[in-house]
């Protein structure tokens, strides 16, 4: 940042450097002009020449307009110029501060959307005034005549009028000026101006296209400084308010002020009644706002200044556009002339400000949103106290979007950002009058600045409900567009406006598709690996780096968990996205090593990683030849045989065992424990998608899940091992072993406790895909249960916590697979003091979901026969333990299938955008003829938590990347 | 196994013809960054990447490696390296046939502190004319 901030100042200089440049040439220029012009005059003041229509025109003109003043302003235009001198200055607006970035991030509870919002405002500014007041012989300003200059002296006669006062010239010698030029212009007059201006347009703004209109036109613009001549005294330049733009590179001068002593105003208001015929007067003006009120979302190019100035011949015909022109006043762009003209040129937005509209951000965002809003600010009105300013309305600033000036285009664009900061209507307002197709045109432009400046507008208007917004982005090849630049730019300010404005269009499901197929690559090559410290092949010299949360990494990767909630293309897309799912798991052992694991950039990595991880047993590639062969032929076989497989797991175990077991992970022989699970030989290590379902990974959501105080974190860590846990392949079975080993089991049931709904939930589900593993179900069994029935509603009367009905459901759905198959579990259950609470829910809960769920385990429970005497003993008969009359039979479980039904995702019925497995109404999936756990090689929960934290403590922070010595195809490398 | 999705190619396209491209000798000296030396630059593209996602090359089958970011004030900037120029040669190797991890190693070796590269890049006019090109007036 610092860095930026520097180059910032540097650019400034630079800029300022070479607007001096340019104003020498502009000199030089002037003086050829001056010459040229004189040429003219001298022709027109020859009998007219019938085969030179320019000088003809010009006499004609000259003719009808005779003016008492009209001697003087010729003369004036003899006058060789002023020196030009310059004043830079940058001044970091006081008090307040300057600049400032507000990112507003809602977490939606529900759809977990996300979104960013920011508002820059300009920050420094940098005024550079250009006093060039030739004297003419009364000692005051004169101005320089060309006929060039005509193009603008048309506006300052406009503002001669206005402001009436005008001694040295009078309208109609500018005028005359005007229309000369006009003439030129029309016949081609090639030898004169124009060419220069070309010449000059071409330097300034790197548009060669000489025949373009507007290149001329601009052109014509340029030549401001002679301009002042004409102005009365309280006008010169340094009196003017100026005309803020650019962040850094452009200056506001402050109020206006009256420099020159008292003459100004009083002149000025002396003499307005002298102008009110001229079609251009103040009052046509104000007329003229009408019809464009009428018609506000007009696009027409007569918005467009540049289209005006190549229309003469119409110029009086739409004397209602005219005033727009009206603008010397403005300054603030001395650095750059043309664009200081040509913003100024559209005389309403200085109507409204006194100041062209981008001025506002350093007033504050809420100022200018009062102005556009009607009302406005007091401190601005006692600036200029002139109510016939006005602001720029909203069409007029999208017209400005395509201004031919380059700073024209950044200021109306970051005008747009800052209107449209939490504005629903305006945003609306501008997709209706069709503005961010042009601000999606502008990101390519080649100018920081300009594509800067457009994208800050798309990332506020793409933000908020209305999804209309970010289809028209869409619709407009936005996300192609934004992804373009992601890849071109380096500037950290337009990948984190980048990356925000996709977050913000991802949050749209219709969107999500259109961004992967886009963005996905890029976004992991440019955002995701590089600030993951993942490298595709470590350097053996250097450490492995650490990840950074920088917000462009925040916002890509908030972006990538919203994409990554669509559904099963959406998961094998992002799975198979080179790098991926390596970095991300990068990124997050870094999170666990440094013990940063509450920020949003983890958060937003382990809810990727619990996407991506959701019915991988399904849909990775080659997955079938995992499939559990047991599990193939019947739920009931896999029992035995996993249970024995398993008895060596770590969570259990005789006391003895459990010591020696102990011991041997402290030396580092915990690998033969593995050996036991027979997991898979690895003959290379894993990569890419692979990396998800490795038992490796286990250790690292168990690390989360101890250490992150960030509820969606932990809801996303527990769900990522309740999708792994769940279905029938190896590497499930693997992975429940595995948490099981890992001492997970403890850490998810403390974790019952949790104040977080979602998390007691997610971390129910988990607990009951893990008691799929006939071990886990025992241990479950024999130290979940208070947890789990603590959780439940007593009755009506909801706990503490007032969980919500799914929780609720899940925890009943939980106990009822952990009973299952369990008579001892189903004693533990009657232990914990659960049925009067299930017979409660049965009986009174208003939750059909609910009820049924409970009517599930006091079904089960009632199935143990031997188990009857306790519950006869406790006061209950089977009438408890039938299902209630509404209740619906147990057959109509939404006739969910069986078996597959335990991964439908939660998203895809709650929208909750993530993907998390449903096993709501599941049915006992997982029957054993082993009803009877083996309880001696139980132990307490307790113990096992206390181990835990000694044993974690010698162990090192888990390791999956290291592991990694793969060669994944790097894209893009520093070297 | 995996495979790549599918991005827009987004590069604009234009005719350029191999005269339009001038090489250019760029020598860079390495800046030793505690144990690293480094160039300052980032490299894209190779034999083994997906072309059509290069951003800097007009031919969109062009497997060569790019000059994809530059640290300001690095090394590479400070010789004169630009963003989106091709390198043709390292220290003499031939680049435009290499994966990307091969130029990667042949940018990054320890024992040198200086790499000359051969590098080209769109002449100025065709790019003015280029950016003027595509972008938009109105």
């Amino acid at each position: 940042m610092e860095d930026y901030d520097v180059r910032s100042a540097a650019s400034i200089l630079a800029s300022v450097k070479e607007q001096e440049e340019r104003f020498e040439q502009l000199t030089r220029a002037l003086e050829e002009e001056r010459r040229n012009v004189n040429l003219q005059l001298e022709r027109a003041n020859l009998p007219p020449n019938p085969t030179i229509s320019q000088p003809l025109a010009w006499q004609q003109v000259v003719m009808q307009e005779q003016s008492p003043s009209n001697a003087t302003s010729l003369a004036m235009m003899q006058e060789p110029q002023e020196v030009v001198e310059e004043t830079v200055t940058i001044e970091e607006d006081p008090g307040t501060p300057t600049s400032h970035v507000s990112v507003v991030t809602s977490d939606d509870g529900t759809t977990r959307r996300t979104e960013t919002k920011v508002t820059k405002m300009v920050k420094t500014v940098t005024t550079r005034t250009v006093r060039q007041v030739p004297l003419g012989p009364d000692g005051l300003p004169l101005p320089e005549g060309s006929s060039p200059l005509s193009s603008y002296t048309d506006s300052i006669d406009r503002r001669y009028m206005k402001n009436g006062g005008e001694r040295f010239i009078t309208p109609q010698a500018t005028s005359t000026l005007t229309r000369a030029y006009n003439n030129s212009y029309n016949d081609s007059y090639v030898e004169t101006p124009e060419s220069q201006y070309i010449r000059h347009y071409g330097l300034h703004e790197g548009y060669a296209d000489l025949t373009d209109n507007y290149g001329s036109l601009s052109r014509g613009v340029n030549f401001r400084p002679p301009r002042y001549p004409y102005m009365p005294n309280s006008y010169r330049p340094e009196n003017s308010y100026t005309l803020p733009i650019r962040k850094d590179d452009y200056g506001h001068v402050a109020q206006p002020q009256v420099p020159m002593g008292s003459s100004t105003v009083d002149l000025n208001r002396s003499q307005p009644e002298r102008f009110q015929p001229e079609p251009y007067g103040l009052e046509d003006d104000r007329r003229s706002l009408g019809p464009e009120e009428e018609e506000p979302y007009e696009l027409e190019p007569d918005y467009s200044t540049a289209s005006r100035r190549t229309l003469p011949g119409t110029n009086r015909g739409r004397t209602h556009r005219e005033p727009l022109r009206d603008v010397h006043r403005v300054r603030g762009y001395p650095d750059d002339p043309i664009e200081a003209e040509l913003i100024d040129e559209r005389h309403p937005y200085i109507h409204g400000m006194y100041s062209a509209p981008l001025a506002q951000p350093e007033r504050g965002s809420m100022a200018s949103l009062d102005r556009m809003a009607g009302r406005r600010s007091p401190s601005i009105d006692s600036i200029r106290k002139d109510p016939r300013w006005r602001d720029p309305d909203l069409p007029e600033v999208i017209a400005m979007l395509g201004h031919p000036i380059d700073p024209v285009k950044s200021n109306a664009a970051a005008y747009l950002q800052h209107l449209c900061y939490e504005n629903d209507k305006i945003k609306k307002d501008v997709r209706q009058l069709k503005g961010i197709p042009v601000l999606v045109s502008l990101l390519d432009h080649p100018k920081s600045e300009v594509h800067r400046k457009a994208c800050g507008a798309l990332r506020n208007i793409s933000y908020g409900k209305d999804n209309e917004n970010k289809v028209a982005i869409k619709n407009c090849d936005g996300i192609p567009a934004l992804i373009r630049l992601l890849r071109k730019t380096n500037d950290m300010e337009v990948r984190e406006l980048i990356t925000g404005t996709l977050w913000n269009l991802s949050s749209y499901e219709p969107l999500k598709m259109v961004i992967i197929n886009h963005g996905l690559q890029t976004m992991t090559n440019e955002v995701i690996i590089p600030h993951s410290g993942w490298e595709h092949e470590p350097n053996e010299d250097s450490k492995p780096r650490d990840a950074e949360w920088t917000t462009v990494f925040k916002n890509t990767s908030g972006c990538l968990r919203n994409v990554s909630s669509d559904g099963a293309e959406a998961r094998r897309r992002l799975r198979e996205c080179d790098g991926l799912v390596d970095a991300l798991l990068h990124a997050l052992q870094s999170a666990v090593g440094k013990k940063d694991m509450d920020n949003k950039s983890v958060e937003n990595c382990v809810c990727i990683m619990r996407n991506l991880s959701y019915h991988v047993h399904k849909e990775v590639p080659g997955a079938e030849r995992f499939q559990d062969p047991s599990a193939l032929q019947a739920p009931g076989s896999a029992g035995p045989q996993r249970k024995k497989k398993d008895d060596a797991g770590c969570f259990g175990g005789k006391k003895a065992k459990e010591e020696w077991f102990n011991q041997g992970r402290k030396n580092g022989e915990n690998d033969k424990n593995y050996d036991t699970l027979d997991l898979p030989k690895r003959t290379e290590p894993s990569k890419g998608f692979e990396l998800l379902y490795q038992p490796e990974v286990v250790r690292l959501y168990l690390s989360l899940l101890t250490e992150s105080q960030n509820y969606n974190t932990l809801e996303a860590a527990a769900g990522a091992l309740q999708n792994l846990s769940a279905g029938q392949w190896t590497w499930s079975n693997y992975i429940r072993a595995t948490v099981r080993k890992e001492k997970g089991l403890p850490i998810l049931v403390e974790l019952l406790r949790s104040d977080s709904d979602k998390v007691v939930r997610a971390v129910a589900i988990a607990l009951r895909n893990l008691s799929i593993d006939r071990r886990n179900k025992d241990l479950i069994g024999s130290y979940a249960m208070r947890d789990l029935v603590s959780n439940l509603p007593s009755g009506q009367q909801r706990p503490a916590k007032n969980l919500e009905e799914d929780t609720v459901v899940a925890i009943l759905n939980t106990i009822h697979e952990i009973v299952t198959d369990s008579s001892e579990n189903a004693r533990s259950l009657i232990q914990a003091q659960a049925i009067e609470k299930l017979v409660a829910i049965n009986r009174t809960s208003q939750s059909a979901r609910e009820t049924k769920a409970a009517s599930h385990v006091l079904q089960t429970v009632w199935s143990y026969k031997e188990l009857r005497n306790a519950l006869t003993k406790d006061g209950w008969n089977k009438s408890h333990f039938q299902p209630t009359v509404t209740a619906t039979p147990k057959a109509t479980k939404n006739g969910k299938p069986g078996y597959d039904d335990t991964t439908l995702p939660l998203m895809e019925k709650n929208q909750d955008g993530y993907s998390t497995i449903d096993q709501r109404d599941k049915d006992c999936k997982y029957k054993t003829d082993d009803g009877s756990a083996d309880l001696t090689e139980r132990e307490p929960l307790k113990n096992d938590t206390n181990r835990k934290h000694y044993i974690r403590s010698n162990r090192p922070a888990v390791s999956l990347v290291d592991a990694c010595d793969v060669k994944p195809q790097p894209v893009d490398s520093w070297v | 196994m995996s495979e790549q999705p599918s991005n827009d190619s987004v590069g604009q396209r234009c005719q350029i013809t191999r005269e339009d491209f001038i090489c250019q000798r760029i020598e860079i000296q390495k800046l030793r960054e505690g144990e690293n030396l480094i160039l300052g630059f980032s490299i894209g593209g190779g034999i083994d990447q997906d072309p059509g996602q290069n951003p800097f090359s007009e031919d969109k089958s062009d497997k060569g490696i790019y000059v994809t970011r530059i640290t300001p004030g690095g090394p590479a900037e400070v010789a004169g390296l630009r963003i989106g120029d091709k390198i043709m040669q390292v220290n003499g190797w031939d680049m435009t046939m290499v994966t990307h991890d091969q130029a990667r190693k042949k940018l990054t070796k320890k024992r040198e502190d200086v790499v000359r590269l051969l590098i080209t890049r769109k002449s100025l006019e065709e790019a003015v004319k280029h950016s003027k090109g595509s972008h938009p007036r109105q």
